[in-house]
């Protein structure tokens, strides 16, 4: 078999295992998944022992290794401070949005508050105005003030929240792949 | 490190694909060995050497100038 072959063959079956775990997930059939990824990787072996030419040799390793290791060192420096800019969003203050609660008392004993967001790490005015709402009476709310009063904080820190989930999923991604390289650094490092 | 192996593959009238396959590597680390790019393994350089039925030493020259610590990172 050729190179040219055997990569036709694997993109044919990378496509052919895709389609059956997404179509598996999509009814729910766990089973399929199970048999397909290991028969995916079975007929991608076979294949590449098939192969006539040399696929890798001791230079491609070498440069693969090389190749690997700059990658970790960029991605794990680099992920690292996205991950920390990510994730100061939702514990800086000058990062998170101004929101402001005034409180009317009417001559009718009437309570009126308006909540107000302001841009982050601005201050308070019609300039960085991002939105505003009044509850008319505290005391006799309708169904959608008390939503809107729920909602108002955790919609204003809702972008801030997202980048800092993101953040922490990055920084748990880098910790996971440097305790991968680690254990490979051990058991190779015995190995020779 | 220094290496005889186009002179050896001209007297031996053999192509950088015959040798590749006759060591089992792929032309391109031929090319680069030839071309001082790359320095092969102890392996590789045993085999390379006997294909060509010589000593190691008569393939591979070490140069102590150019082969400093630093240089297989270069």
């Amino acid at each position: 078999m050729k190179r040219t072959t055997y990569l036709a063959a694997s993109l044919i079956v990378a496509s052919m295992v895709a389609a059956m775990v997404g179509w598996s997930m999509a009814a729910g059939n766990f089973l399929v998944v199970v048999i397909a990824i290991p028969l995916g990787i079975i007929v991608v072996l076979a294949c590449r022992a098939h192969v006539d030419v040399v696929m890798a040799d001791e230079r491609e390793t070498r440069i693969r290794s090389k190749a690997a290791l700059r990658t970790l060192e960029i991605i794990t420096i680099g992920g690292a401070i996205a991950a920390v800019i990510l994730y100061s969003y939702v514990v800086s203050v000058p990062l998170a949005p101004v929101i402001t609660g005034k409180l009317v008392i009417h001559d009718d004993s009437r309570q009126s508050m308006t909540i107000t967001e302001y841009q982050p790490g601005s201050v308070p005015g019609p300039g960085t105005l991002v939105r505003s709402t009044t509850i008319d009476d505290l005391n006799s709310m309708n169904e959608s003030e008390a939503m809107t009063y729920c909602t108002y904080v955790r919609e204003g820190f809702r972008e801030n929240e997202e980048r800092g989930l993101a953040g922490l999923t990055l920084g748990f991604t880098l910790a996971v792949m440097l305790a991968v390289f680690g254990a490979f650094y051990l058991y190779y490092g015995r190995k020779y | 490190m220094k290496n005889r192996i186009r002179v050896l593959r001209a007297e031996h009238e053999m192509t950088q694909e015959q040798l590749a396959e006759l060591v089992g590597v792929t032309r391109n680390t031929i090319i680069s060995i030839e071309k001082d790019k790359y320095c092969p393994s102890l392996k590789l350089g045993f085999r390379i050497a006997r294909i060509f039925n010589v000593d190691i030493n008569d393939v591979f020259t070490y140069e102590d100038d150019k082969d400093g610590p630093a240089s297989e990172d270069e």
